[in-house]
């Protein structure tokens, strides 16, 4: 505890100016603005270049020369009707799109859109943040339907015969409606007795759609997999399984993000962060690729830097009659087309 | 030796513990809408209310506790336990944070930003010890400051640094103070946390290059006394000023001092001042042109050091965020930098005019053009003055502690002579009774 000054002798200099020599290096090689990154090792590298490449191989699809720019500055939703017309939602505003790009009409509304669907008899059903509207194939409005509350994000919505499913991101559920907007019931809310896990929604992307079987299929983006409930909301099976790095599998937190049904009953998905299109059949197997981030992007790794712009960059997907699967491009508000160039 | 052990050993623990956990970025990042922020991992989470009111009890009980060691018990060992409490509470349990050292820089931050308050708390810690300086002396750095204490744990072969080294290692204490007033009021970096050498130690992680200072510092500290405190602590500086006007201050005799210079080399820390001689007549004329000479550089050292201060602004304007990305963006504008960064991603994102970014960026760089020459001029001070005290006739009859660099630690109690005789009166006068 008391130590009475000694005399300085060289090796005590020597040893003191080394440590005072090493601890500059050290306040030189410090990275204090974050410019040098983690400074971990290789191992800890997520290198999603690699990731984004994608096997030549396997892209079953070719996308269209040129894209269908629909002159949104914010658009959500694509989806198509019997004929083939392509209508878009976001910016307050759906619009209808030939095929060859030329606009067709546009329906103004009082909100954001967030989702749509086009019904046999061409009525226009529009999810909002917490309620749906439904219009007429001409843009008149015919009914509002019930307010779903505070915490709803509609996400998507889907028709079939006389139902009307409504995936709710906010509350993690999907509604069963009447055409009439008369609530049936409630789906995939989690039961042990039933054996449903519950949806996992960390963010809001999740996407439904009814099968030609019958069955209502959600995407549990957040446990990475497709499930099918029966319109009264028993789950009959799932798949899908994540990975980072297997193609074959979903990527990321919560994917797939979007998904279309095909007429054989494959699925086209579609994944956020990593962006890419694929083709599962109707089993669950991985098929083949539609698009990569290269194809999508014109990048192979991630497209977006920060949490707000990966939020707001998940594409939208739909299929016509002939089995094109129509890409929205939500960065670039432009709509690809993709037409099968092989068989899987 | 085997004291030396444990601290080796002591420091490899500390060493390992700091070590990099294994892991994996999940990709993406979750995307939550919740309105959740992610917290930041370079700042602790702030206290609980009741907890920030307990610290500064505590503050308050130890500085009063230390007080009364220092200048009635004069128990050098006691005064010791209490800075390895101290160390456990303020430094390990409390990782560091807030502490007086780093106040420094809320305190300039609200002074110079109408939109920050300091919290009430902070203020206790940056006042308290220094309030008790202006009585007592630097008992803070005695028993209080676990910065001081770890340093104080691991000093095991002091040995003496020249005075003119001294005086002129601690103008680095001015420089590192004026940059961290300048930095914190223009509202660039809290430099005094960034580059606390110990708070890696504290909090039991932190970067590997940070580890690595506090080694360093660790290391020199066994043979240098509490070098950060010496020659590195802003605080230390303003407890140097004030404790020169303290009302009490240690004394190494509790009586009259006999000049046996036994205690003269008992502070590792330099502090003790030995009685001066009458300078010759020739001296004093010497010194006293020389005082003359100086007095005149006195402005031209301020004038020159600000102007230095004023011109470096493109340089320590780089310290703030916004500069920076200015910079970083100009450059991708001009094609200069090929590969864009995340932070000018995420600038583009907000979809932010580039011309009112740069517009920013130089009234900052204005700021700092101010804040130079204030800073140099205050170094420039610094460098005129301590030359000018130099020049100065010191009388000193006695062995003295120094106003300023005494430490309060009590190690030199144990050497005067007049110390023990008064300790075995005391206890002669108990058994008595």
């Amino acid at each position: 505890m008391n130590k009475r000054l000694g005399t300085t002798n060289i090796k005590i200099l020597v040893a003191v100016f080394v440590a005072i020599a090493i601890a500059v290096i050290a306040l030189i090689r410090l990275d204090t603005t974050g410019k040098k990154g983690s400074g971990l090792g290789k191992e800890f590298t997520y290198d999603l270049k690699n990731l984004g490449k994608i096997d030549p191989n396997l892209i079953l699809y070719k996308g269209s020369v040129r894209a269908i720019s629909t002159g949104f500055t914010n658009s959500r939703a694509i989806a198509l009707d019997s004929k083939g017309i392509i209508y878009i939602a976001g910016d307050k505003v759906i619009r209808k799109f030939a095929e060859a790009g030329n606009l067709l009409g546009e329906t103004h509304v009082a909100d954001m859109p967030m989702c749509l669907t086009i019904a046999n008899d061409d009525k226009m059903y529009i999810g909002f943040k917490d309620h749906v509207e439904v219009y007429d194939g001409q843009g008149k409005p015919l009914a509002t339907w019930e307010n779903l509350g505070n915490d709803a994000v509609l996400t998507s919505i889907a028709v079939s015969n006389n139902d009307v499913f409504v995936a709710d991101a906010g509350n993690r559920i999907v509604y069963r409606f009447n055409t009439t907007g008369k609530l049936i019931n409630r789906i995939g809310g989690k039961d042990k007795d039933k054996n449903i896990p519950g949806f996992f929604v960390p963010s809001p992307h999740f996407d439904l759609a009814v099968g030609h079987d019958g069955l209502l299929r959600v995407a549990n983006p957040g446990n990475h997999r497709i499930e099918a409930y029966t319109s009264e909301g028993d789950l009959e099976f799932s798949w899908g399984k994540f990975s980072n790095v297997n193609i074959n599998s979903f990527c990321g937190c919560c994917n797939p993000v979007n998904f279309a049904i095909l007429a054989d009953e494959s699925f086209v998905t579609c994944e956020k962060g990593l962006i890419r299109v694929k083709i599962y059949d109707r089993d669950g197997s991985f098929a083949g690729v539609v698009a990569g981030s290269k194809q999508l992007t014109g990048k192979a790794g991630r497209i977006c830097n920060i949490p707000a712009e990966c939020q707001s960059r998940a594409f939208d997907v739909a299929v016509d009659a002939h089995d094109r699967i129509f890409v929205l491009d939500t960065t670039k508000n432009i709509v690809r087309i993709f037409t099968k160039i092989k068989e899987e | 030796m085997i004291r030396f052990v444990y601290i080796i050993v002591g420091m490899a623990v500390l060493l390992l513990s700091s070590g990099i956990a294994s892991g994996f970025e999940r990709f993406p990042p979750p995307d939550f809408e919740s309105g959740y922020e992610q917290p930041s991992p370079t700042t602790p989470n702030p206290r609980q209310d009741i907890y920030e009111y307990i610290d500064a009890f505590v503050l308050l009980a130890v500085l009063s506790l230390a007080s009364y060691l220092v200048l009635r018990k004069r128990r050098r060992r006691l005064i010791f336990v209490l800075s390895i409490l101290s160390l456990f509470y303020f430094g390990f349990w409390r990782e560091g944070c807030v502490c007086p050292i780093g106040a420094i820089q809320n305190v300039a931050l609200s002074i110079f930003d109408s939109d920050y308050a300091v919290p009430i708390t902070v203020m206790i810690f940056f006042l308290l010890p220094l309030v008790f300086t202006l009585f007592f002396g630097r008992i803070f750095c005695a028993a209080v400051c676990p910065l001081g204490a770890i340093q104080d744990v691991v000093l095991l072969r002091p040995t003496s640094v020249p005075e003119w080294l001294e005086s002129g290692l601690r103008l680095f204490a001015y420089v590192y103070l004026a940059a961290a007033v300048l930095f914190a009021a223009t509202g660039s970096a809290f430099i005094i946390c960034r580059y606390d050498p110990f708070i890696s130690f504290f909090r039991l992680s932190g970067d590997f290059n940070m580890l690595i200072l506090g080694v360093c510092f660790l290391f020199v500290g066994m043979f240098i006394g509490r070098p950060y405190c010496r020659f590195a602590c802003p605080y230390g500086i303003i407890m140097r000023q004030l404790s020169r006007i303290s009302k009490w201050r240690v004394a190494i005799t509790p009586d009259d001092c006999i000049k046996c210079r036994l205690c003269e080399d008992s502070c590792p820390f330099g502090a003790i001042r030995a009685p001066t001689e009458d300078w010759s007549p020739q001296d004093y004329n010497k010194n006293k042109k020389l005082l003359v000479v100086l007095i005149l550089l006195l402005p031209v050292l301020v004038f020159s050091c600000g102007w230095i201060g004023f011109a470096l602004r493109p340089v320590t304007s780089r310290m703030h965020a916004t500069v920076r990305l200015a910079d970083g963006i100009y450059l991708e504008e001009t094609g200069q930098a090929q590969e864009t960064t995340d932070t000018s991603s995420a600038f583009r994102a907000t979809g932010k005019e580039v011309q009112d970014l740069y517009a920013e960026a130089l009234d900052i760089q204005a700021e700092f053009g101010l804040g130079g020459w204030i800073f140099g001029g205050f170094v420039g001070l610094v460098i005129a003055l301590k030359l000018i005290v130099l020049s100065l006739r010191r009388q000193r009859t006695d062995y003295e502690a120094g106003r300023a660099g005494c430490l309060a630690c009590g190690r030199c109690f144990e050497y005067c002579p007049k110390e023990h005789t008064k300790r075995k009166l005391a206890k002669e006068t108990i058994d008595k009774s």
